[in-house]
């Protein structure tokens, strides 16, 4: 029984930075209704930053946080500006093309720089490694990430429903004509959900590093990771993507206990399977169904 | 499917000539060893680009998980030959009949999708396939890479010329580009083009939308694994990195559009293009650092398909429609 | 040859569609009208089988059918055309009505022949090879009805095909729907233009909020005051 609160706990706990992840896909995704295949390479540039600003200055990825947030805003604006805007109004192919054509630029400017060497930052000493938690173990680095990916979650989540921008990109999420209609600038709009969703996005990168490695193609396997969970929570539904990131750690976690080789495949099959049969994802509100089902 | 019903068109006859000429023509006229294993990759992709083509650029149903198709067949006749001693050549068929299985069963979910989701969904499969077969390996005690003796005789389809392989490629290009064709101008030829234009439509005059999407699929999973086999023959090494790849499925994919998706040419040209290119990147950036060439290649994927979507046959068609419009408009009023 | 019973459609809360029957006798020319969502467009989707049922039956020709999805009613001999123009974008003229006409099983020859013959029908012949795309609104209703007369239905199921035309452009397709009638076609439409379907209409029949509400000839169930009603709101219904 406690290896399965065990696993449990160590299943939320990663979870929770999926769902960060996954936030920032969802508010790109719902919002501007683009494809980015390039949503893991973001995860990749927040890890390697992270890790370089460590380096660099010393501050570790959680002190350094909001400078990475920021950084992060900065990219997506740009990333908005110089190449999104262009594709928005293009087909879905060339959408999925031009994203994983820029996946592959940048996967491999990584590689240019950085070489393929695994990376990581190491925060807290030997000593501070793990600590017990309702009876158990769980490490530290662990905790402390989920604690900010909640953090900001949470932030994200007040900004969405109590400020003007925030209830500003849901209106453009559901209807970006009407949005148009009742007055709201929606190339401003859209801008700022890049910006908040790759800022998002970055940040979940910078506070994965304590706990997994960085290397070039680690995006690959988040970007699937992120699908899963915005398709799980229902797409735009940007509360329940923190459900389904969750979900996901913990079926992640069983399985990688039960099978380590399978556990890769959970992403992919469980995907499948939702897209088939439960494409609103567990909490219907106008998923893949709507978007994705003829 | 009845050659009586296929539209045979004025032209249709040279299109065919010249292509045989490149396809048979060409492995005789090239002599120098570099260029033919140039020509071979350039054929067999053209082929697989052609297969992929079928699926995506006639039905248009976008995947991006052909590789999971490539590595069946790569793997099926590779485990045939070198457990059971059983001829590639059969083995080929082997792989085609696991990939259409494959193909067939994963058909009911994905199909429901749109675009997008599709094409991850079909990332997904590749993605799968490939580690299940990984799992099923060390289960079943496969070495990870496995290698098969160069010992040349048409009946284990080993040759020692490099010739005979790209000969091998340039039929491999012909049968696929030639059931394209057939589709192409049958009944089938314009459900798929009805059905990518708008399903709902497409319904409404009594088309069977998953009978054909399905046809298209299965006809594009199984010359994908057939390319897969000839691959695993050509390379004579075989390891799940390298034929569940990613990149092969984005390959075909380029391949296609870069060329003109939904043309019969388009896919070959594509792949004309596309291998020198590649081969041009290794050597001009290959040390400037590991994959400084695919930066350049992944940029040229994004400017493509923002500045040419139709490619290049498409966008020859297109000019030529215009210029069709223009000098016939007197003529219309 | 048509019959309705009791066909339903709920989304959820709202009831589009409320236990609808009706019936139109072959070769007759019926009207479907109505004010804005009152389920008229909802109702065809029903009969045509692009939307599965929530009750009721579809009784075509003696024969019950199923739900069993649009292509399959194609099949049956009932074809439908759209409010919106729903092209194939890449397709000629005469391609458009080709690939209609290869549900019969003919060969792509024969199909290409009796397509020239159908567009002739409709007024289009001479614009075989234009691209769909770029006929006018009246081209691409009338290249809408050809597109349905090549699968050879026995029932036609117009959906507000006048709308966006001007005068002279709606008697004509009039004058095509008349013909079309005297072959013996069965046709029901969708109509807002209350002039055309006094010109053409057998009978009309009314829907508000997913009810039919009367059911008679046109000049009759015209001057009802429910279905005033309806149209007007209660300040106008004088009996």
């Amino acid at each position: 029984m406690e290896t399965v609160l065990q696993l449990l706990i160590s299943g939320v706990l990663l979870g929770g930075v999926y769902a960060l992840g996954a936030m920032g896909l969802n508010l790109i995704f719902g919002v501007a209704k683009v494809v980015n295949f390039a949503h893991g390479e973001f995860l990749m540039i927040g890890m390697y930053a992270a890790y370089w600003l460590w380096k660099l200055t010393g501050l570790n990825p959680y002190a350094g946080a909001p400078v990475i947030l920021v950084f992060g805003a900065a990219i997506g604006w740009i990333f908005y500006r110089c190449l999104i805007r262009y594709t928005i109004y293009k087909t879905e192919m060339t959408q999925v093309f031009a994203t994983l054509g820029l996946s592959i630029v940048l996967q491999n400017f990584a590689l240019m720089l950085f070489s393929a060497d695994f990376l990581t930052v190491k925060v807290f000493t030997a000593d501070w490694e793990s600590i017990p938690f309702l009876g158990g173990y769980v490490s530290t680095t662990r905790l402390v990430s989920f604690l900010f990916a909640a953090v900001a979650m949470v932030l994200t989540l007040l900004f969405m429903k109590r400020t003007y921008t925030g209830r500003a990109i849901e209106a453009v999420s559901q209807d970006l004509s009407a949005a148009r209609l009742v007055g709201i600038d929606v190339n401003k709009v859209l801008t700022v959900a890049f910006a908040l969703g790759i800022g998002l996005t970055v940040l979940a990168g910078g506070v994965l590093v304590p706990s997994f490695y960085a290397f070039p193609t680690v995006g690959s396997s988040f970007v699937l990771i992120s699908f899963v969970a915005v398709v799980l929570g229902g797409l735009g539904n940007v509360a329940g993507t923190v459900a389904g990131g969750l979900i996901l750690g913990v079926i992640e976690t069983l399985v990688g206990y039960l099978e380590p080789d399978l556990k890769e495949a959970t992403h992919f099959v469980l995907l499948i399977v939702l897209l088939a049969f439960l494409p609103n994802g567990l909490f219907g509100v106008g998923g893949a169904e709507k978007e994705g089902l003829k | 499917m009845n050659l009586h019903r296929i539209d045979y068109r004025d032209g249709d006859a040279l299109g065919a000539v010249l292509l045989v000429a490149i396809a048979i023509g060409l492995p005789f006229a090239v002599a120098d060893r570099f260029y033919l294993n140039l020509l071979f990759l350039i054929l067999l992709y053209g082929g697989l680009a052609s297969a992929w083509n079928l699926l995506g650029g006639y039905a248009g149903q976008f995947s991006l998980g052909h590789t999971a198709f490539f590595g069946i067949g790569a793997y099926s006749s590779t485990l045939l030959y070198t457990m059971a001693g059983v001829s590639p050549w059969l083995g080929a068929l082997g792989g085609m009949a696991i990939s259409m299985a494959l193909a067939f069963l994963i058909s009911y979910p994905v199909f429901r999708l749109r675009g997008v989701f599709f094409a991850m969904a079909t990332i997904a499969v590749g993605e799968t396939v490939r580690i299940v077969l990984l799992w099923y390996r060390r289960i079943a005690d496969i070495p990870y890479g496995i290698s098969i003796d160069y010992k040349p005789g048409f009946g284990r389809m080993i040759f020692a010329e490099p010739r005979s392989y790209a000969l091998m490629a340039g039929i491999f290009l012909l049968l696929v580009v030639g059931v394209c064709y057939a589709v192409s101008r049958s009944r089938a030829g314009y459900y798929l083009q009805a059905l990518r234009d708008n399903e709902d439509a497409a319904q409404a005059v009594g088309i069977d939308l998953r009978r054909y999407k399905l046809i298209a699929f299965l006809i594009s999973a199984a010359f994908t694994s057939l390319g897969g086999t000839l691959m695993a023959q050509y390379v004579l090494y075989i390891e799940p990195s390298t034929v569940f790849n990613t990149t092969i499925s984005i390959d075909v994919a380029l391949m296609s559009i870069l060329g003109g998706i939904g043309t019969l040419w388009g896919p070959l040209l594509g792949a004309a293009v596309t291998m020198p290119l590649q081969e041009f990147l290794r050597d001009w950036l290959g040390s400037a650092g590991a994959g400084a060439h695919l930066v350049v290649y992944g940029a040229l994927l994004v400017v493509i398909v923002m500045l040419l979507p139709q490619g290049i046959v498409g966008a020859w068609k297109d000019r030529s429609a215009k210029r069709r419009r223009h000098g016939g408009q007197h003529a219309r009023g | 040859m048509l019959e309705v019973k009791k066909l339903s459609k709920r989304f959820g809360g709202l009831t589009a569609v409320n236990e609808v029957s009706l019936s139109v006798a072959k070769a007759e020319i019926v009207a479907l009208i109505g004010p804005n969502g009152a389920g008229k467009t909802t109702l065809f989707n029903l009969i045509a089988g692009a939307m599965p049922r929530d009750g009721g039956e579809v009784v075509f020709d003696g024969r019950n059918l199923p739900h069993q999805g649009s292509a399959a009613t194609c099949l049956a001999g009932l074809a439908r055309t759209y409010q919106i123009p729903q092209l194939f974008t890449s397709m000629t003229v005469l391609d458009t009505v080709l690939v209609a006409g290869l549900c019969r099983g003919s060969s792509i020859r024969l199909a290409r022949i009796e397509a020239m013959d159908v567009l002739a029908r409709v007024g289009l012949a001479g614009r075989e090879d234009q691209a769909s795309s770029t006929l006018t609104i009246s081209g691409k209703k009338r290249l809408e009805v050809a597109r349905a007369l090549a699968t050879q239905p026995r029932v036609l199921l117009l959906d507000e095909v006048m709308a966006g035309l001007n005068l002279s452009e709606v008697n004509g397709l009039l004058e095509t729907i008349r013909e079309l009638r005297a072959g013996g076609m069965t046709i029901l439409l969708v109509e807002h233009n209350i002039d055309a379907v006094l010109n053409i209409a057998d009978r009309v029949i009314v829907m508000d909020q997913g009810r039919k509400i009367a059911d008679g000839l046109p000049r009759e169930v015209l001057s009802q005051p429910e279905v005033i009603r309806s149209y007007l709101g209660d300040g106008y219904a004088v009996a």
